[in-house]
Parts: C-alpha cells; structure tokens; sequence
C-alpha cells in the first residue's frame, strides 16, 4: 500500500494504491492513470545545465524532451556534467541524443554564442 | 625591533597608533584577525556621547568630555564622516525628572558645556515620534554620531603613511621580558623584540595580561548588546540619538541615527562568559522592540534590515584601566575600554601618550602629517566631478551596489588602498557595498567577480571574511 | 536623449510591457542593469512556465527567449549593462543612467515603466536569531550562483521556506551533488505547488517540516549547525521541539519584496501590503505617466500573469504619450472585506472605465469554497465562486463596466462557503 499526492491538477487528491494497482481517493481518471504510473514506471523531466567554455554563459540549461525513467536521473546527471559545450548553441539544439537509451534528447534551452 | 607593539587594531589600538607616530618611534600595530576593526569597534551604537552618563571624578568621564572634543579635529584632519545630532535623555514622570536633574548636574560637573532642557511640547516639535508619555528631556547638543571602523581604519592608515606598522593575522601568543626587552610570540611561531608594549586587546586584555603578570588587577566580564538595524530610508524619523534614563545595567536601549541614514535600536546588555559569541537571541530582539516603545511611537519596524550583536569589554575594574604595569615595567594597560570608549578613544591615546609615557621622554615626529586625504562617495560628489572622474576612469560608470549607489572603481580602490582587503566582509566595511537594503543580493556576485579579478584569484577562492570562508564552495561539473 | 517611453528592467515584466507599446509613432528604450535581457527567468532553468500564454510548459529561458525573439524582431531599442540612478520629475520624467561602457547619461521620457521585479527577503529582515556565520543566503541568490555561474554555495544545506523558490532548490542542489537535510515552513500548509512538493522534496526523500522555524545558528566563521523548532498557533517557537541539524548551508525562502527603491525620492503612494505602487486599471501609479507592472508591482507566482498585465500597462503607456487623458475626478478605491489580502489595481478610474478591467487579489487564508461578491451602493453587482483558495495563489476576476450602477466606490468581498 502506498500513499501519494496526485499532481495532475490542483486539487491534490491523497491516494493510495496497492500491490494489485488499485486506486482509491482520486476524483476522476487521471488521478488512477498518474498512480499506476507512478508505481509502475515513474517518470520526470530533467532539467539541469552543462558546462560551456563561454565567459558571460558558463553554463548552458538543458532539458530532457520528454520525461526519463525517474531511477535513472543521477545517472543521467553524471553523463551530462562531462560535456563541454565548445560551439554556438541554438535553442533546441539537441545536446545529448537518447541519453541513456531512453530514446530521450536532451536539448537546449536557450541559445548561446561562445565568446572565449 | 620596536619601540612599540600595540596588541589590538580597534578604535583603542588604532588611535594610539596614531598618536603615537607623532613621535619618533618604532611602532608594529599586531592584529589577530585577517582585518583592521574586527569585534568591539564595528558593533556598537556609534555615538560620541557628551559626557552626561560616567559617574564623576572617573577617567571614563574625564576622556569622554576630552575625546567628544577631539573628534571635530578629527573630521577635519581625517576626513571622517560626523554626524551633528544632539541627544535628548527623556523623562517620563516626576520620580524621572528628578532623575534628569541628577544627570544635569552630572553632566555640568564633568564638564559638558552645552546642554539645557526642553518641555513635552518644545521636544515633540523637535522630534514628533517621541512618545507621547514623556514629561521633560535633557538635551544634549555636543552628541554625534560617527561610523567607527571608518576612524579606525582612517587613524592606522594615518599612523602608517607616519611610519608605523600594522600585521594581521597575528595572533600574540607568548610574551616573555628578558632585561629591558619584551620577546612578543606571534603564532606560537615568530618572535618579534620591542621595548615597550601597549596592550589594546578589547576583551582578551586580560588573556594578553596574564602572559606576563602574575596578579593581573582586572578580570574581564563580557557583556553583550543586540541591536536591530533599520533601512535608510527612515531616514528622519528621528534626528537625534534618544536615552531612556540609565540604569545599573547601563544606557540602556537607545535609537540612533546613523552616517549614511540608517537607525539603530539597540542595545541590550547580557552578561555572558564567552568572549566572542556575539549571537542574537529572540529574547534580547523582542527586547529591543518593546524597550524603544518606551521612547518613540510610529516606529517602522518592517524596515529592519539586519540585527548584530557586540561584546562590551567590561572589566571587573570600575573604570578604564590605563595604567603602567605594576609588575612589569613598560608593559601598558589599556583595558576594560567599554561605553565610552567609542569617545573618549582619541582621548586615550593622548593621556597614554603624555601622561603615562611621559617618562619616556618621546621627541616629535617632524614629518608627521596629520592629514588623510579621502573622497567622499561618488555619489555625494556634484555632478562636474562625476563626469570628470568617469572620463579618468570608467569604472566609475559601472554602478555595482544599487542600494547604497556604490561603483565598481570605488570597490577596486578599497582592494587595492592602504589596509586594502580582499573579502567580502572587508569589501563592505570600506565600501558600503552589500550594506545596503538588499543586503548583497544583488550586488555579492559581481564583487565576487571583480575581487577574483583584481587580486589574480580564481572566484571560488574569495572569502566572505575570515580565511576558509568561501562563498562558493565548489564548482559543479569539474573533477575537484 | 529624449524619448517618449523607458522601460526599467528587461525581463519578462519589461519585455512584455517593450512588445506593447512599441509604435512608430513613439520611441522607446529599455535599460536593463544584467549584460543580457531576460531578468529572473534566465535563472529559472526548471520548467512549469508558459501554461497559459503558450499551452505548453516551458523551462524559464525557453520562455524569456519567445519573449526576446519578438523583442529583437521589433528593433525596440535597448542598453544593457545599465543601471538607473535616479528618476526625477517635472512635467517630464529625467532618468539618471549610468554604464561602464557609455558613463553617465540623462534620459528625458514622457513615460516610464517601472519593471524592475523584485529582491528576496533577507536574515536580517526575518531577525532570524543566532551567529553571523558565511553560509546563509537567499534562494534565488544560491539559484543564481549555481545554475548561472556552475558554483554550489555549499554542500549540506537546509532551507527555509516552502515556497516554490525553496522547493526548486531543494531538488537542484541535490540533483548537483549537494545534500539537502530538510525544508522547514513556518504555516502549518506549504505555499508551493504540490507538484514542487512530490518533485522536489518526496523523490529526494528530504523532509518537510511544517509549522517549524529556525530558532538558532551557530558557527563563527562558516555554518556549522541550525536549530529548527515547531511553533504554536501563534508562530511561538515551543520548548523541547528543538531539532539540530549539522549544515554549512542555509538558505532562505522567506518571501519577495517588490524593488521600487528607485522612487523614494518621488512622493509615490506605496501600498503597505503589496509594498509597490498604487496603480489604477491602467497600471499608472498617482505620479501621472508612472506605470508599474510584474514583480515591481505585486509578487507574482506565475509568470504568465506576468505577461499579461505587463502588456496591459505597456498599452496604456503608449496611449497615455500619444492621447493625454485629463485628470480625472472620480477616482476610488476598491474595498476589501477581511478574507481579501489586496487587490491589484487598488483605485478605479471610473471617467476612463469603458472596457473591462481584470482584479488580481489574493486571499488571506486557504479555503476549499468560496464565493465573491462585488458591491456598489449597498447592492451586489456581479458574483463569483471559487474553490480550492489559497494566499499563495493569485485569483482573477474580470470586472465589466456594464455591470456597473454608476460610479460609486466598490467594493469587494470573500464570503467562506461551508462544504
């Protein structure tokens, strides 16, 4: 049995599910779809930055496209704080591809010249 | 060798240092912190009293009476900031109004010359936030206000363009006499020789004292005050230092308006055994904000912007103690310098100077120069100068600290001046930079920038103050 | 220089307010004191943004840069690098600005915008108790050194504060290697977002303690250790809930203060809840060509809303250079009943009150349902029900001049409604 905190609206029904994946205390059906999610393969979008060799813009913010696997996001950080951004960046850029065979792109989210 | 260590760069040290470099002597200034003005002296309430407060026939009266004098040669010579405020002691009922009279009296006989009395009607034209409940009030027009680390730092820059010496960092460990001469350990490492010591060690005078006397005649007993920091943007609110009637425990909790706007409200007095935790308490704030109804109304408490807190030096000695060794010859007290030791400061360093070493038969510095040249803020400056000093230096352009309207020229002249420093704590002191109403929000990182600039450091090395102090403490994405 | 418009601030108040009242007819010029535009938002590398403007949820750059395409499209003119020292007035307004690249230079405007945004509350202004150690610092100033600069102000941090600015932290401080040993609140309910909640506190398993405080700081040059404390009904700290946590971080979360410092020295009438301008529908304040939009001139949670209201005003600016209104006489503040903490803007103008004005209240405490009424002259003219209130959530309300009996003053009330 877990409890949780359904984030799909404002309201915030506390649910429980349990081992069967049966949900109680949500008011309509996302709050049924976001539990069994979350129990069964919880996921989160990542948003961090990467190093650049850029003097005004050090770093460059970065978001996962869509969201990855939620075990997976330390690992992801890891990969992501060894790049170094040497070229021109557009927002949208695609920074890492499929990071972690998620089929997930990390992407740009703004646009930076490197002036070194 | 020296002729003269001086333990302690506070507003005492410094003074003596000062006064001292009129004569031609050898003078080393020992700091233990990494800055000029680290504990008493930059939390305190800043007044320059008139006189009314020491018990009579004391030193504390005497030098207090002496030191508000001198500070207006001070400000002339040293170019530092004095602010002409006057202060009323207020009464509240006849039992208080007896007590007025006292002080009256007490401060004729201790030579204040300038005081007189108002009504309820002639103060509150004067000041309309005073309470309502007051009867009558002693005012007393030779009160100023100054900003305290400011002298101190302008009284050692002084004393070194006369010679002296000043070293930081340097902690006095050990002191040892062989024959005439004093071997001062500093860092349990270095020895430095000098035939005479002054020791202005603030609350340490005894810890200092006891290195070298068997019998020291004081013990000190910290006391503690809190004060409550309000934006400049009351300024006005009240224009005048206000007391409430003393007690045995002291002044008591005052406002005072400060240099550059600000007010103070503040300060408490606990009696503690640590020498240095200056800590607020929620019990010593609360205190604060109920004791100063007692003297005003309407006042903008939202406004707080900072609280500090300060150890007095008090000693278990019912006055300064400025004395000569009774032990050890050479060897200077300068002790159980508490309120008014702000005041009576340059005072003490003229009485130690000609009474106390009188035997020493100084001679004067002919090269002495009393003078310290200093700007004042760019933004006190009229508009001609500004232009002018833009066109000589464009840093001057770049405004770094929005809320005391400090500039990026102004911050690299206190890196790089006499005494200058590289921390943001020091940075503030000099400057103003980070004082003001945002407290450094805005203004911390381009100081940090520009401090990792101009000394060659990288920006994650720049100490808030003491060493080991950095602010960022680890770059992110590098392998350490 | 001589201009019709300057818009103070470049991010996303001043951009939006730029867009607006760009014109061939009138000259305009942002001055912004960063070396690029996009203000708080560039900062915000976390997404949650645009929802309403974009039905998409962006990260704050994305968002700022939709925003700066638009800006830069327009050739609106702009000075970076630049901060204002000071606005006077005569029967024009004289801005003082100062750069490193272009010195001192004064700046005539017919009109100016005031969208500065805001700073963040500070040690100080909350009396926390205790030592002045290094380690305590604002949020958004840790959020600053580290998602711009790539510095970690420290690395076992605590927080105070629940608020939204908190909560992100609490998650990107850990997620960049720092640990973070626990939020606490000081209301018995957090002000963020339930999704900040889950996604910042509970994935990271960092505890949230509710109706604590910190009462005491220790350590003499750096942090070393914060005392956190439940507290009663009235926010008194209670004996013997003392926990101690070993930290060299502590960071506030402790609210946000409008920085309309720039017009002390103008006779502007403050509002002592929002702490900004006092603005009718047009977003002009009672200084006349004065208008104050975003953060300057009540703290926003979503900056969507933003947007909205800094296009309204920089509209009304633009109208204001090219169609002087005359004063007008009838002029009114809407009133408030109790549940109703402030309502932006404060005065109606009811001479110029021909299109609809939007109200922007919060409310002084959560409750699940409520209803609102607008009264003039005794009678309701216009109703509304809300559910799931919060204070930490901006409500809106659209308010028509039809529905309007005449121009008497209005006023506005929050009735709780039972479940």
């Amino acid at each position: 049995m877990r409890e949780m905190i359904c984030i799909a609206c404002p309201v915030g029904c506390h649910l429980t599910i349990d081992e069967n994946l049966h949900v109680e205390g949500n008011l309509c059906q996302r709050g049924e779809k976001y539990a069994i999610e979350e129990i069964t393969h919880p996921t989160r979008i990542l948003t961090t930055t990467v190093k650049t060799t850029c003097l005004l813009n050090p770093r460059l913010s970065v978001k996962s496209k869509d969201p990855i696997p939620k075990e997976l996001l330390f690992e992801a950080m890891e990969i992501l704080n060894s790049i170094r951004i040497e070229n021109n960046v557009k927002i949208g850029d695609v920074i890492v591809k499929n990071i972690l065979n998620t089929g997930v792109d990390m992407v740009a989210t703004r646009t930076i010249i490197i002036n070194k | 060798m020296y002729d003269y260590i001086i333990i302690g760069s506070g507003i005492v040290g410094t003074t003596i240092a000062r006064e001292l470099s009129k004569y031609d002597v050898k003078i080393l200034v020992l700091e233990k912190e990494n800055d000029v003005a680290n504990h008493q002296t930059i939390a305190n309430s800043a007044i320059i009293h008139s006189g009314h407060d020491p018990k009579e026939n004391t030193l504390k009266a005497k030098l207090c009476v002496e030191g508000n004098a001198l500070y207006e040669k001070m400000e002339k010579e040293l170019h530092i900031p004095l602010l002409r405020t006057g202060a009323f002691v207020i009464a509240h009922d006849a039992e208080e109004e007896n007590t007025l009279n006292d002080l009256y009296e007490r401060a004729l006989r201790n030579g204040v010359t300038e005081i007189n009395f108002y009504t309820k009607q002639e103060a509150l034209k004067l000041e309309p936030n005073l309470s309502d409940d007051i009867t009558k009030v002693l005012s007393l027009p030779s009160t100023k206000v100054t900003y305290p680390w400011e002298v101190a730092f302008a009284c050692l820059e002084n004393a070194i363009i006369n010679g002296a010496t000043f070293q930081k960092d340097s902690e006095v460990t050990q002191i040892k006499k062989t024959g005439e001469i004093f071997e001062v350990e500093v860092n349990s490492k270095e020895i430095i020789q000098t035939k005479s010591i002054i020791s202005a060690a603030g609350v340490f005078s005894d810890t200092v004292a006891q290195m070298i006397e068997k019998d020291v005649q004081y013990q000190m007993k910290p006391r503690k005050g809190e004060y409550l920091v309000l934006d400049r943007k009351v300024k006005g609110f009240m224009k005048h230092v206000i007391y409430p009637l003393p007690t045995a425990k002291g002044k008591g909790v005052l406002i005072v308006p400060q240099v550059h706007g600000n007010i103070l409200l503040g300060p408490t007095s606990t009696l503690q055994d640590e020498k240095e935790l200056a800590s607020n308490t929620k019990d010593g704030l609360n205190q604060i904000r109920e004791d100063v109804k007692y003297l005003a109304k309407n006042i903008p408490f939202d406004q707080v912007i900072r609280t500090f807190a300060g150890i007095r030096s008090s000693s278990t000695y019912d006055d300064f103690f400025i004395q000569e060794s009774k032990e050890v010859k050479n060897f200077f007290h300068v002790a159980g310098i508490d309120s008014p030791g702000l005041t009576a400061a340059p005072a003490i360093a003229k009485y130690l100077v000609t009474e106390i070493l009188n035997a020493h038969q100084l001679k004067k510095n002919p090269n002495f120069n009393p003078i310290r040249v200093k700007r004042d803020a760019f933004y006190h400056l009229d508009d001609k100068v500004q232009q002018e000093l833009i066109k000589e230096n464009p840093f001057y352009g770049n405004l770094v600290c929005k809320c005391e309207k400090i500039t990026e020229a102004e911050i690299m002249e206190t890196i790089h001046g006499p005494l200058g420093n590289d921390t943001i704590k020091g940075i503030k002191k000099r400057a103003r930079a980070g004082s003001g109403l945002c407290q450094g929000g805005y203004c911390e990182g381009t100081i940090l920038r520009i401090i990792a600039r101009e000394t060659k450091q990288p920006v994650n090395k720049i100490n808030y103050y003491s060493k080991n102090t950095p602010i960022l403490v680890q770059e992110t994405k590098v392998k350490p | 220089m001589k201009i019709d418009i300057a818009i103070i601030g470049g991010g996303a108040a001043g951009l939006a307010a730029a867009i607006a009242a760009n014109d061939p007819a009138v000259r305009i010029l942002v001055i912004e004191r960063e070396e690029q535009l996009g203000g708080i938002l560039n900062q915000c590398i976390h997404n949650g943004f645009g929802l309403h403007v974009f039905k998409e949820e962006l990260t704050g750059p994305e968002y700022a840069s939709r925003y700066m395409d638009a800006f830069y499209e327009k050739n609106i003119e702009f000075m970076l690098h630049t901060t204002v020292v000071d606005i006077k007035k005569t029967n024009d307004f004289l801005v003082t600005v100062t750069s490193l690249e272009q010195g001192l230079q004064k700046i005539e405007a017919k009109a100016v915008i005031l969208s500065s945004g805001c700073y963040e509350r500070t040690r100080g202004s909350i009396m926390l108790p205790g030592e002045r150690p290094k380690g305590i610092m604002p949020a958004g100033s840790a959020q600053r050194y580290l998602n711009i600069d790539g510095y970690l102000v420290g690395k076992r941090v605590f927080i105070l504060g629940s608020g939204d600015i908190g909560l992100i932290m609490a998650r990107r401080m850990t997620l960049e290697g720092a640990k973070v040993l626990g939020v606490a609140e000081l209301m018995p309910y957090s002000n963020g977002l339930t999704r900040n909640i889950v996604q910042c506190l509970h994935d990271y398993d960092i505890p949230l303690y509710l109706s604590h405080t910190v009462t005491n700081v220790k350590g003499k040059d750096r942090l070393e250790q914060i005392t956190i404390q439940e507290v009663d009904s009235k926010f008194n700290p209670i004996d013997g809930t003392e926990k101690i946590f070993d930290v060299d971080t502590l960071l506030l979360s402790v609210g946000l203060i409008p920085d309309i410092t720039l017009f002390d020295s103008l006779s502007l009438i403050k509002h002592p809840v929002t702490k900004s301008a006092i603005v009718n529908q047009f977003y002009e304040a009672n200084i006349s060509g004065l208008f104050v939009c975003g953060n300057a001139l009540h703290v926003h949670d979503l900056v969507d809303y933003v947007t909205i209201e800094s296009e309204k005003a920089g509209k009304n600016a633009l109208d204001y250079v090219l169609n002087p209104r005359k004063p007008s006489k009838q002029v009114h503040e809407i009133k408030l009943n109790e549940n109703i903490r402030y309502v932006v803007p404060q005065m109606i103008d009811f001479e110029y009150f021909d299109v609809p004005i939007e109200l922007s209240f919060r409310v002084t405490k959560k409750m699940n349902k409520g209803i609102f009424k607008l009264i003039q002259n005794d009678q309701i003219i216009m109703t509304k029900k809300a559910k799931n209130l919060a204070p930490a959530e901006m409500e809106k309300m659209s308010l028509n001049p039809n529905v309007l009996i005449d121009s008497s003053p209005l006023t506005l009330i929050l009735e709780e409604v039972e479940a």
